[in-house]
């Protein structure tokens, strides 16, 4: 059963859209159409958090809240979710929300544009936590851009929470609010207006058909680089296949050889699964962007995407992932390395999709990965690097290394590989694999740094992996 | 000390509570009138090209385009150079990638960029020149440049036993306000226009466009509630923007809003002036600078704007905290195909301190010396070594105590002791700890942008008032302060003031809400229209209930009289029906600055605000990493009128300044375009770039001059606190070798940055 209709709760009433504009933005949505002026546009393109609102998701009849960056969600996308605005927290009787009453208390707002989005970023914060330490408050605000206050006296807001009541009026309307949700539980959606179309399959059978149907349609995911299209190239997006709505491929499973995570699993549930097999991983996906980002985003996006500073992908490549694709009759299993073939150009076909990643649990190796950017947050990867190493007797017995940011593609070193495989980790081949790599790389200056900074420091982070082994201790400012 | 009982109390921003529920209303958010078009600006994809052919044939035809302006629709002054003409509205010749060509209104936003699109422009291209060197070499400049001069600085720097030559740069900064350039214009009966404009200078907008009109200036009207953010982004460079819009609007005499895209934003707009200098140094064994030569040239862009006063007050904080006894300055106002630099928080001051303060770090670091205590033997001194190089005598100085107070409570000494010791164990992390102190001058260089109006009413009915300046609040809390400036003269409580939006029509001849001094200006203003109100009073107390004396005390809702007290409520009343005015303008204009330009001698400055940062660092010498491990903070703000306010202004002065000489990285291509014009290409700190340990301390001071509650203002100087960062990296890398060779350095100090300047350093061992 489909629906070109779209029901959502705000403000616990079902509001329905019949064939809404795929391409409108929530941000221009809640603005121009519900009036609701309180988010703001900073960027339109997910790097400011003005725009942050608070989505409402039902799991296992509990309610997620997950902060996301409106300006670049398509208003289809609300579909069977609890908008919440800014607005929303304020009660019927005029009193603010403890988080509000907390910016104002602690001072943590002067121009106020960027207030609305911190206040909904901690908002999601305070609902899915129980206690707010320190790294959770800097995390749910890592997307937030302030200008004028330095931060502290925000942070210092959201420290004083864990003296107050979680008792607030959205728990108060839980049970309707779940109620609600549960009413409009997601059909399969397909949209029609003008010429635009759009689909949100509820399943991968109808995914399959409508890719069949529609080969030319974009897969949006988390649209970090879909939405742009729309928001910064000012062109049409005529065909979208939502690909969030699959559930059957928002999961992580686990057996003794492997991890294998479906296409549409949040990068921020990944990133607490694969915290405990590889931290490293952990560590640079809550590099790789916002809270707001991460809570949309997949990995499979990230593959797809194919982008030579997709920070995932170097440290799947060093990890020996394997990809998933289908279609209509095919299964497929590739290796991700030899998968991107070009600048942004994978094997992925028409028609095609990528269904899971498989990441090996290699337990006898050491991993290792980095990360350098400007910021230490939500920015750019000039340089990623990943590590795969075996050793067996100060032996290399196994290595694999991948870089980000040093070729068109994100891409393994294989004469450095070749040079370290079945060596002593001596100061001599070390330097000689430093070398190597430039045999394995050509990078370019860009508006992230130079040709040279990068080659010396994709060098300088295979010194560092392997002194890290060495010494068997962490040399990072960041630990 | 009078105790007030309405000031220095830490109360929130008046629209706090409007902030945290969405409900401040800045002019995307205003309410749009039936049939209101949106605009959208068409610029140069070329940085220097003549416009051979414009063709906006399918511009028109687009979907949804209602009109389409060019510079054939200007009437009046194709311009919105503030001081100086060369920034076109819309130039025939281009002279930097971004700059306005045509304009669209449609019936959307997003209707009217995609519009833009379908321009056809034939450029006959011209050589851009985008380097400052470049432009030093070819002589090009926005205008020209001067030399300063006091004592004999050659002649010293030849004696003196010690000498250093070098260059040192200093990056550009995109203010990267949060709300972006808007402006919505309704237009009125007879061609009278209301603007509704992001700016820090409604004035300036309102001539502005009165001149592209052709009209007079009492046909237009502009109001600014409150804006997103300006830092000096939205001194003259939000001009264009209200200027275009206005054009839109007349043309198709409907309302027309004008909001811009981030990218589109930054690409158009002036940032902060990049700076490159070489200098020489003569000093003594102390560290003691005996002579100074600087040659000093910035990045103006394409045009003079506020070039010249940026500039100046470069030159004016060529000393930072230090008595220059011989020091020269030659200042070049380089002219490159970029957009025109332009204000930014610090307004070439912090230029200026960096240059001095990287020549004070190099000679400490040659003469094995920990650089805090050679910026401290070169401090200005009470009373001896206190005229600075300009003439003016420093009254005011609290350098020294500053220092004393902050090394010992930031620990300084020990953990300096600490840092050598984990730099000589630890072979790939290295720690740096740096002190920078602060001396800002405030006032306007400009003597006559020194005055400041109010328009205050007191409503017969209630008591309550309503005060109009022409301060513009921008999140410094300006509106807060002068409330509660308000409220204590009055004697009254903060709900019964209400400090309203900022309207040309209310108050006109305004200055720019800029220069640190918006409320030291406007809260003045506002204080003296109060004054005149009280006077009135005074004199209808005096002639109906014949007391003696005209003074009254206000208090608590109060108001004493000799021998007779009265409710404010009930006198306000009794006043308004024996038909006494309540209502008042006010003035105010700053005594005792003087300047002359052409000797640069004079007091320009009213007062000083002064600081200082110890700054603690942690690099990764493998990658050029880096992080603000602690910094401690000791600044001056006289007597705070909102301690709490003031505290926001220092930290997030602070951050900004750091975010500068850090990870901020402006960048042009070869061809003019710029690369850094989206949060994504251009960073400004985070929450996790703040310091893991930040202490703010507040230094105990009353400000000397007559200032609005003996307060000093903290819009500005907090920014120069983050030059502690800078020389802390630097400190970190000289670690490297052990100190024992200086750094070449310069900023921002990026991962890369510092990279180059440790290999530099490895390869000079």
């Amino acid at each position: 059963m489909t629906s070109g209709t779209i029901r959502f709760i705000h403000k616990n009433k079902v509001l329905s859209i019949h064939n809404p504009d795929p391409n409108e933005t929530i941000l221009n949505f809640v603005r121009a159409k519900l009036g609701k002026t309180g988010t703001k546009e900073g960027c339109a393109e997910g790097g400011c958090g003005a725009c942050t609102i608070v989505l409402g998701e039902l799991k296992k009849s509990k309610i997620i809240y997950k902060a996301i960056n409106a300006c670049i969600a398509f208003v289809p996308t609300l579909a069977g979710k609890q908008l919440i605005l800014v607005e929303d927290l304020v009660s019927g009787d005029g009193s603010l929300h403890p988080i509000q009453k907390a910016i104002i208390d602690y001072h943590g707002s002067q121009c106020g544009f960027c207030t609305p989005g911190f206040v909904m970023s901690l908002f999601a914060m305070y609902k899915n936590y129980s206690f707010y330490k320190d790294d959770i408050i800097r995390d749910s605000i890592s997307g937030n851009l302030c200008r004028c206050t330095g931060y502290r006296p925000i942070i210092d807001a959201a420290k004083s929470l864990n003296k107050i009541s979680k008792f607030d009026f959205f728990k108060r309307n839980q049970q309707l609010s779940i109620s609600l949700l549960k009413k409009i539980k997601l059909k399969s959606i397909v949209i029609s207006n003008k010429n635009r179309k759009y689909f949100a399959p509820k399943n991968v059978n109808e995914l399959k058909k409508i890719l069949k149907q529609y080969p030319n349609s974009k897969l949006l995911s988390g649209g970090t680089d879909v939405s742009l299209v729309v928001t910064k190239e000012r062109k049409d997006l005529d065909s979208l296949i939502y690909m969030n709505s699959i559930d059957e491929l928002n999961y992580i499973k686990k057996n003794k050889n492997y991890i294998e995570v479906g296409a549409t699993t949040p990068l921020i549930d990944f990133e607490l699964f694969i915290k405990k097999y590889f931290p490293d991983f952990a560590q640079i996906l809550k590099r790789y962007g916002s809270t707001q980002i991460r809570n949309i985003c997949t990995i499979a996006g990230n593959i797809a995407t194919a982008s030579p500073i997709g920070d995932t992908l170097p440290l799947l490549l060093s990890l020996d992932s394997q990809i998933i694709i289908k279609d209509k009759d095919k299964t497929k299993i590739l290796p991700l390395n030899g998968f991107f073939i070009n600048y942004r150009k994978t094997k992925l076909k028409k028609g095609q999709f990528i269904h899971s990643i498989r990441i090996p649990l290699l337990l006898k190796s050491i991993f290792k990965a980095y990360k350098i950017s400007k910021r230490i947050d939500d920015d750019i990867s000039s340089v990623c690097a990943s590590f795969n190493v075996e050793l067996k007797n100060n032996k290399v017995k196994k290595i694999r290394v991948a870089y980000g940011g040093m070729a068109n593609i994100p891409k393994r070193a294989i004469y450095c590989e070749k040079i370290l495989l079945n060596s002593s980790l001596s100061d001599n081949i070390i330097n000689k694999a430093k070398k190597s790599l430039e045999k394995d790389f050509k990078p370019i200056t860009d508006v992230r740094a130079s040709q040279k900074y990068r080659m010396e420091v994709a060098k300088n982070l295979l010194e560092k992996c392997f002194l890290e082994i060495k010494q068997k201790k962490l040399i990072r400012i960041n630990t | 000390m009078k105790v007030d009982s309405f000031v220095m109390e830490n109360r929130p921003h008046e629209s706090a509570a409007k902030h945290v529920s969405g409900y401040a209303n800045y002019i995307d958010d205003i309410v749009e009138p039936e049939g209101t078009l949106y605009g959208a600006i068409g610029y140069s994809k070329k940085a220097h090209a003549i416009i051979k052919k414009l063709d906006l044939r399918d511009v028109w035809k687009s979907e949804g385009v209602v009109s389409v302006v060019t510079s054939s629709d200007i009437p009046g002054r194709n311009d919105i150079g503030a001081v100086y003409d060369g920034d076109p509205i819309f130039p025939k010749k281009v002279e930097y990638f971004g700059q306005p060509l045509f304009a669209v209104a449609a019936t959307s936003t997003e209707l009217a960029r995609k519009a833009l699109q379908k321009v056809k422009i034939t450029y006959k291209n011209l050589k851009p020149v985008i380097d400052i060197k470049e432009a030093l070499r070819k002589k090009l400049y926005v205008l020209k440049g001067r030399k300063i001069k006091r004592g004999d600085p050659l002649k010293k720097i030849s004696k003196a036993k010690n000498y250093l030559k070098n260059s040192f740069s200093l990056g550009s900064q995109e203010h990267f306000y949060l709300e972006g350039q808007i402006a919505f214009v309704i237009p009125q009966e007879d061609s009278d226009f209301k603007i509704f404009s992001s700016t820090q200078h409604p004035s300036e907008t309102q001539q502005i466009i009165a001149k592209m009109l052709n009209q007079k200036n009492n046909t237009i009207n502009v109001e600014v509630r409150r804006i997103g953010g300006g830092f000096g982004g939205k001194e003259t460079q939000s001009l264009i923007f209200a200027a275009i819009c206005t054009l839109l609007s007349k043309k198709t005499k409907l309302p027309v809003k004008l909001r811009m895209d981030r990218d589109d934003d930054i690409i158009i707009t002036g940032k902060r002036h990049d700076f490159y200098s070489d200098y020489e140094v003569g000093f003594n064994d102390k560290g003691v600078v005996e002579g100074v030569r600087i040659k000093l040239a910035s990045r103006c862009g394409i045009s003079p704007d506020l070039s010249e006063a940026i500039n100046s007050r470069a030159l004016l904080h060529i000393d930072s905290a230090y008595y220059l006894s011989d020091v020269s300055v030659e200042n070049y106002l380089c002219k490159t195909n970029t957009s025109s630099a332009t204000a930014f928080r610090g307004f070439g001051g912090n230029q200026g301190m960096m240059i001095i303060e990287n020549i004070v770090d190099n000679v400490a670091r040659y003469l094995k010396k920990d650089p805090a205590k050679i910026r401290k033997v070169n401090f200005y001194q009470k009373n001896k070594k206190n005229i600075t190089h300009y003439g003016m005598k420093i009254e005011d100085n609290v350098i020294n105590e500053i220092y004393s107070k902050l090394i010992k409570s930031s620990n300084y000494k020990n953990r300096r002791l600490n840092i050598k010791k984990f730099n000589l164990k630890n072979k790939y992390l290295k720690k740096g700890l740096s002190f920078t102190p602060v001396k800002f001058g405030i006032s306007f260089t400009t003597r006559h942008l020194n005055q400041a109006g109010a328009l205050v009413h007191i409503y017969c009915s209630d008591g309550s008032v309503h005060v109009s300046t022409g301060a513009i609040e921008m999140g410094q809390g300006t509106y807060t302060k002068i409330a509660m400036l308000i409220s204590n003269e009055l004697g009254l409580s903060f709900d019964k003031i209400k400090v309203f939006s900022t309207r040309t029509d209310k108050v006109p001849n305004t200055s720019a809400s800029a220069a640190s001094s918006t409320t030291d200006l406007n809260g003045a203003a506002a204080i003296n229209a109060v004054n005149k109100i009280k006077q009135n009073l005074a004199l209808f107390v005096k002639r109906k209930y014949k007391v003696k004396s005209n003074k009254a005390i206000y208090k608590n809702g109060m108001v004493k009289f000799k021998g007779k007290t009265f409710s404010f409520k009930s006198l306000i009343k009794d006043a308004y029906l024996n038909r006494v005015s309540l209502s008042s303008s006010g003035f105010y204009s700053t005594p005792k600055i003087h300047f002359d330009s052409k000797t640069f001698l004079g007091r320009p400055f009213l007062y000083f605000a002064y600081g200082a940062a110890v700054s603690e660092v942690l690099i990764d010498t493998l990658t050029g990493e880096n992080k603000i491990l602690r910094v401690d903070i000791l600044h001056d703000q006289g007597r705070a009128i909102n301690p709490a306010i003031e505290k926001g202004q220092i930290e997030g002065g602070f951050v900004q300044g750091a975010g500068w000489l850090t990870m901020e990285e402006v960048n042009w291509k070869s061809n003019g375009e710029l690369t850094t014009h989206s949060p994504s290409t251009y960073k400004i700190p985070a929450v996790n770039d703040t310091p893991e340990k930040f202490n703010v301390k507040i230094f105990k001071n009353l400000n000397k001059e007559n200032v609005v509650n003996k307060s000093k203002t903290t819009g500005e100087p907090p920014l120069m606190l983050g030059m502690s960062v800078f020389f802390a990296i630097k400190d970190a890398i000289a670690s490297v070798v052990n100190y024992k060779i200086i750094p070449n350095f310069n900023a921002p100090a990026t991962p890369e940055a510092i990279l180059l300047s440790i290999n530099d350093i490895k390869k000079k061992l």
